[in-house]
């Protein structure tokens, strides 16, 4: 494992960690999410730089573009779920359990 | 919603999983998935009730992570091996992590805990959705990479996926619930068989697709979401009822029906690769789920629920619901054990 392999492992470990066990506002799991999506981004853009590839030299950027779609909705939803239940508390999210 | 939006959105959906279908390369593949999120996630929120934005966040939250995973678990593996190709996976770290992330994708025994919840927020119809067009690209990329899974994580998936699935819906009132759990249930099946005859895992997911089209469809014919509606269906549509009553008896797996051809084959299956004890754990698992299918055929054609309407309702206008895709996926879903020599020649 070279060192730039376990910096971006960890970095999106430690993302989905966050999002897992830290549930207590939707804005911290987008942001985790997030997180996860642009060390991602890290990971695709340094093969490509390391196998000096061109052909490889777009992914990042559709990455990008894909995560940003995917941000975008996630925001979109905070919006609604604090128009209807009042606060971004994921505990509040509870009105389908039974 | 605005038909030129709901247009753009439906056809989102269908390239998103084509393009899943189409793809060799992970990265393709990944977009897909992200495709049809995307373009479901509006179609889920359109009526802005509570339940329906809060269903939604659900299934955004748990997709998101599920195709992130998929990512970085083929990111992983390309940075260690250097290859892109779906089915040409090899590290073993990728692999399991890429197999819990596609299990998380289609609601699999242990990660299953957002599939009953996402499906009760919604109304019928994105329901069928999410549980038959859904499925078909997370399976599509189960079944390339299914050679090189780990097997124990596969089988203990199938078997979680069963015992649980038929577990967690003996409880429940709700329709929508109790359909989830079958839908978790029926992909345990297709799970435990995936390594051993692929084929057959597309044969019971084509089957489950065309039974579950027929019952989500005869629930929004007769617009019934609890067991406490179901039992006033007799006065509506007495014909109906009666079919739907053999459609959940197929999706339980009873013998004259189509539903018991999947599961016969995949008995037959496990036991000819040498493994009795699994395929007696999962045809008394399929008991489990088949009690909370008889229990929706007794509330709905063998009681007559205590209220004040005794006899069929015959002043009532006729149904404006098209009723084609109902009839055939019925006729489906009820008589194709017969022609199981041909299907099985068609398929394997």
């Amino acid at each position: 494992m070279t060192p730039v392999h376990f910096s971006f492992s960890s970095a999106f470990m430690l993302g989905l960690m966050g999002l897992t066990f830290h549930r207590t506002h939707l804005l911290s799991a987008l942001l985790c999410l997030e997180g996860m999506m642009l060390s991602l981004f890290i990971a695709l853009s340094l093969w490509s730089l390391q196998l000096e590839s061109t052909t490889y030299a777009t992914a990042p950027m559709l990455l990008l573009a894909f995560s940003a779609c995917e941000a975008g909705a996630g925001l979109a939803l905070l919006v609604a779920t604090t128009r209807t239940h009042g606060t971004d508390h994921l505990q509040n999210l509870n009105l389908l359990q039974c | 919603m605005n038909p030129y939006v709901l247009a753009i959105l439906l056809s989102s959906l269908g390239i998103g999983t084509t393009l899943t279908f189409a793809s060799s390369h992970w990265l393709l593949a990944w977009m897909g998935l992200e495709i049809s999120t995307l373009a479901i996630i509006p179609l889920m929120a359109q009526q802005h009730h509570p339940r329906a934005v809060e269903a939604t966040t659900k299934y955004f939250l748990t997709q998101a992570t599920a195709a992130a995973m998929i990512l970085f678990a083929s990111t992983t593996n390309a940075w260690t091996t250097g290859e892109w190709n779906i089915q040409e996976m090899s590290n073993p770290t990728a692999l399991v992590l890429i197999t819990m992330a596609l299990a998380l994708k289609i609601g699999l025994a242990p990660v299953h805990y957002w599939l009953p919840e996402v499906l009760q927020g919604l109304d019928l119809t994105t329901g069928l959705i999410l549980s038959t067009w859904q499925k078909l690209a997370p399976f599509a990329l189960i079944y390339q990479i299914s050679p090189m899974m780990n097997p124990t994580l596969v089988i203990m998936l199938g078997l979680a996926s069963t015992i649980i699935g038929g577990w967690g819906g003996l409880n429940q009132t709700q329709l929508r619930k109790i359909l989830a759990y079958s839908s978790i249930a029926h992909l345990g099946w297709m799970m435990i068989v995936m390594q051993y005859s692929p084929n057959l895992a597309i044969l019971n997911l084509i089957l489950y697709i065309t039974m579950t089209t027929a019952t989500f469809l005869t629930f929004k014919n007769v617009a019934s979401t609890k067991l406490s509606t179901l039992t006033l269906t007799w006065s509506k549509t007495p014909m109906m009822t009666t079919m739907a009553m053999m459609t959940l008896l197929s999706l339980g797996g009873l013998p004259p029906l189509t539903g018991f051809m999947p599961k016969w084959l995949i008995l037959q299956e496990l036991t000819k690769q040498d493994l009795p004890l699994t395929a007696s754990i999962m045809a008394l698992a399929a008991l489990l789920s088949l009690f909370f299918y008889l229990r929706m055929c007794y509330a709905m054609t063998l009681t007559i629920a205590p209220n004040t309407n005794n006899n069929t309702s015959t002043w009532r206008q006729k149904s404006s619901q098209t009723t084609m895709t109902l009839s055939i996926t019925t006729t489906l879903a009820l008589a194709l054990l017969p022609i199981t020599p041909a299907i099985m020649a068609l398929t394997t």
